[in-house]
């Protein structure tokens, strides 16, 4: 039993960390597309992970979750993505505030600290899982991150969606996804959150023609 | 069962308006609704009176005191809002601004926001409560962006990205939550539930609940509006049509600060009150100082009402944060009195804007000779929110900080020193600019006379509670706060 939990740990920290470089080539690159593209792929890791800690768990809605997960994370949210870049027909690629080097750079710097801040909170933890919380809560300030340096208004949905992720796995990994109840009306409130997002990201290119959102400046005091 | 009643009211009068298509019925049906959810809930109000807790679905919804008094605020703003909507959009349509099509979703999306604020105050489970905070914000993004120009889209999409983001924190605060409650409570689904959280708080690991608290104070302080997480308020309070931006004013915060003192009281019980009283009090300090600078320069009254309420919610914040007899009961006096004073001072804004077409205060003279009953109620709305005697909000501030001087605590008695004034200077920012707006002469050619007769209609209801509270509170609603009082306290 102890060695089955140590092997089905290991491959969970696999997952993790393969997650992690997803959200990293997310701060990493400029192509609008890859960077939906390592959305796809995290969210399809995560699946994974939450379909095999169902298993081992023998918790019967993380299958459900699981499942909704997969229709949504993986396929719905990334074409609606898709949809909405070709549709508004964006031919400047991402842009920062930050070049993509020392962004890479800053990234890790927050590796470290969210490595540093839940050493504390990891000590009531059991060994199982021991990397997780503070992978995911790397990916969520990775998201927050990307939102804070990033021109465009997709760009602030990918960043969004990726704290979302974060926040996902960490509940997975603390305590086994919330009650079935809750995730369900998370997945809701992400879906339709994203679906406002780009129909709001669609009127501004229209009447501001970009989706600069240094180009949003009829609001100030 | 009776819970239930509550929550499906607005959800059939949101389906029937989204069906009518002549604004002449609708505006009917949305009134008929809210009214009906306004004296259900008095209903309620009595039978929380008698049992002090009600729950309903094997305590999937949990009503009590501090619920009560929310879903109250909720529901008067919303019929007054109901009301007013109703004259205001007829003059909307008239002046061929939006069309009959776009009230449909109008009032559809209005009843769906009140939804899912009456969902936040009567659920009992902190996840779901969560879901349906981040619900009215979806419920409102388009109602931000009505007018759907360019600020109002920019208002919309600052309005939804830094309230999803803000959420999305609070959803570590839930999940840390679950995380320590699982330790005690085992492997059940109603680990969530507040009612059993709140008898087993004080076995949860005390480190994680500080972190959750945090995190729920930055994600829910967020869509409060408390500095600094407040930059959203303004835009979207302002760009909103007149009767959004009462309800967002008068209730939507008050719902989210309902949030922060459910964790409150669990956070409080966990690791003494100590904790979270600091936090609360220090957000609430630097809430009502952000707001000065904005309120005395302030060159739109729209904008100038927003800031008020980072002002107010900020006070409400320290009230909680004082955590006395007197202060948690003035507190919850002034979260009622703040929700009918700005709401009515935002209907007094959209008056103005339907007669004037700006919201600049400098082109706008002489308010009380052009509109007569306007102008006069704009008057006693801006006494009473500043805090005037003898109006309602002078009555909560003056427990509150006699509260804060009557603690002892010297960290207490220089906050409430500098909390007076704060409120002098706000007081002072207020009266400048408004007196130029209300009194002087009119210019320009702008025709005398009131615009439609539901929106005075609105504005009295809310004046009516407006005058009652400054001169006596009634015993139902004395008897509503000194249980809030004792569910806060008693932890």
């Amino acid at each position: 039993m102890t060695q089955q939990i140590i092997v089905n740990s290991r491959t969970i920290d696999i997952l993790a960390v393969l997650m992690l470089i997803t959200t990293i080539i997310l701060i990493g690159t400029s192509r609008l597309r890859t960077c939906i593209w390592a959305y796809a792929c995290r969210s399809f890791m995560l699946t994974l992970a939450s379909g095999l800690i169902a298993y081992f768990s023998g918790i019967h809605h993380i299958y459900i979750t699981t499942g909704i997960s997969l229709a949504l994370k993986v396929i719905v949210i990334p074409g609606f993505l898709f949809y909405i870049v070709k549709k508004i027909n964006i031919k400047k690629e991402v842009e920062s505030y930050i070049n993509y080097t020392l962004s890479l750079i800053l990234a890790c710097g927050i590796i470290l600290i969210a490595y540093y801040s839940t050493q504390n909170i990891i000590q009531f933890e059991n060994t199982f899982m021991r990397h997780c919380l503070p992978i995911a809560l790397s990916i969520t300030l990775l998201g927050f991150f990307v939102m804070i340096s990033r021109k465009q208004a997709i760009t602030h949905i990918l960043g969004l969606i990726t704290m979302e992720d974060g926040m996902f796995f960490a509940a997975l990994s603390t305590s086994y996804g919330m009650p079935l109840i809750v995730e369900l009306g998370l997945f809701f409130d992400i879906l339709v959150s994203v679906i406002i997002m780009g129909i709001y990201v669609y009127r501004i290119k229209e009447s501001f023609d970009t989706i600069d959102t240094d180009s949003l400046r009829e609001l100030r005091e | 069962m009776i819970i239930l009643l509550l929550l499906i009211v607005p959800v059939i009068t949101a389906i029937a308006c989204v069906f009518t298509k002549k604004h002449g019925i609708s505006k009917y049906i949305s009134i008929a609704g809210s009214f009906i959810a306004l004296v259900y809930n008095i209903y309620l109000n009595y039978n929380i009176y008698t049992y002090k807790t009600l729950q309903g679905f094997n305590y999937f919804f949990y009503v009590d005191a501090l619920t009560i008094l929310t879903t109250q605020i909720v529901t008067i703003v919303a019929f007054a809002a109901a009301l007013y909507s109703a004259g205001y959009m007829e003059v909307e349509l008239h002046d061929c601004r939006i069309s009959e099509k776009k009230l449909q979703w109008y009032y559809f999306l209005m009843h769906m926001f009140i939804f899912t604020m009456l969902l936040v105050c009567v659920i009992n489970n902190l996840g779901v409560m969560w879901v349906a905070i981040e619900g009215t914000t979806l419920a409102t993004t388009f109602l931000v962006g009505f007018y759907n120009k360019k600020q109002h889209q920019e208002a919309a999409w600052k309005y939804i990205i830094l309230c999803t983001v803000g959420i999305t924190l609070a959803l570590f605060g839930v999940i840390l939550t679950y995380h320590s409650a699982k330790g005690v409570l085992g492997e059940i689904g109603y680990a969530l539930n507040w009612s059993d959280l709140r008898t087993v708080a004080d076995k949860f690991e005390p480190h994680l609940m500080k972190l959750a608290f945090l995190f729920i104070l930055v994600g829910y302080g967020t869509k409060a509006g408390l500095a600094p997480m407040h930059t959203w308020l303004p835009d979207a309070h302002s760009q909103a049509p007149s009767p959004i931006s009462a309800l967002f004013s008068g209730v939507l915060i008050n719902c989210s600060m309902y949030g922060i003192i459910r964790y409150h009281i669990l956070t409080s019980k966990c690791v003494g009150s100590d904790y979270s009283c600091t936090l609360l009090m220090i957000f609430g300090l630097v809430s009502v100082i952000v707001s000065i600078p904005f309120i005395l320069v302030q060159k739109d009254y729209k904008r100038l009402l927003a800031f008020s309420s980072v002002e107010h919610i900020g006070f409400i914040a320290l009230g909680i944060g004082f955590g006395g007899m007197y202060s948690v009961y003035g507190a919850e006096l002034h979260t009622f009195n703040h929700a009918v004073t700005k709401s009515l001072l935002f209907f007094c804004a959209g008056n103005l804007f339907l007669k004037y077409k700006t919201t600049e205060m400098e082109n706008i003279k002489g308010v009380i000779k052009t509109l007569p009953v306007t102008g006069t109620i704009l008057a006693i709305g801006v006494f009473a929110i500043t805090g005037t005697p003898p109006f309602n909000i002078f009555v909560s501030e003056f427990l509150v900080l006699a509260d804060g001087f009557h603690s002892g605590n010297l960290f207490t008695i220089v906050f409430t020193c500098i909390l007076i004034v704060c409120i002098t200077l706000i007081f002072v920012g207020f009266i400048y600019n408004m007196y130029r707006m209300i009194f002087g002469t009119p210019t320009g050619d702008v025709p005398k006379g009131e615009t439609s007769k539901f929106t005075i209609a609105a504005m009295l209801f809310l004046l009516f509670f407006v005058l009652i509270i400054s001169f006596y509170v009634p015993p139902l609603l004395r008897e509503v706060l000194r249980n809030i009082y004792d569910i806060v306290r008693n932890a």
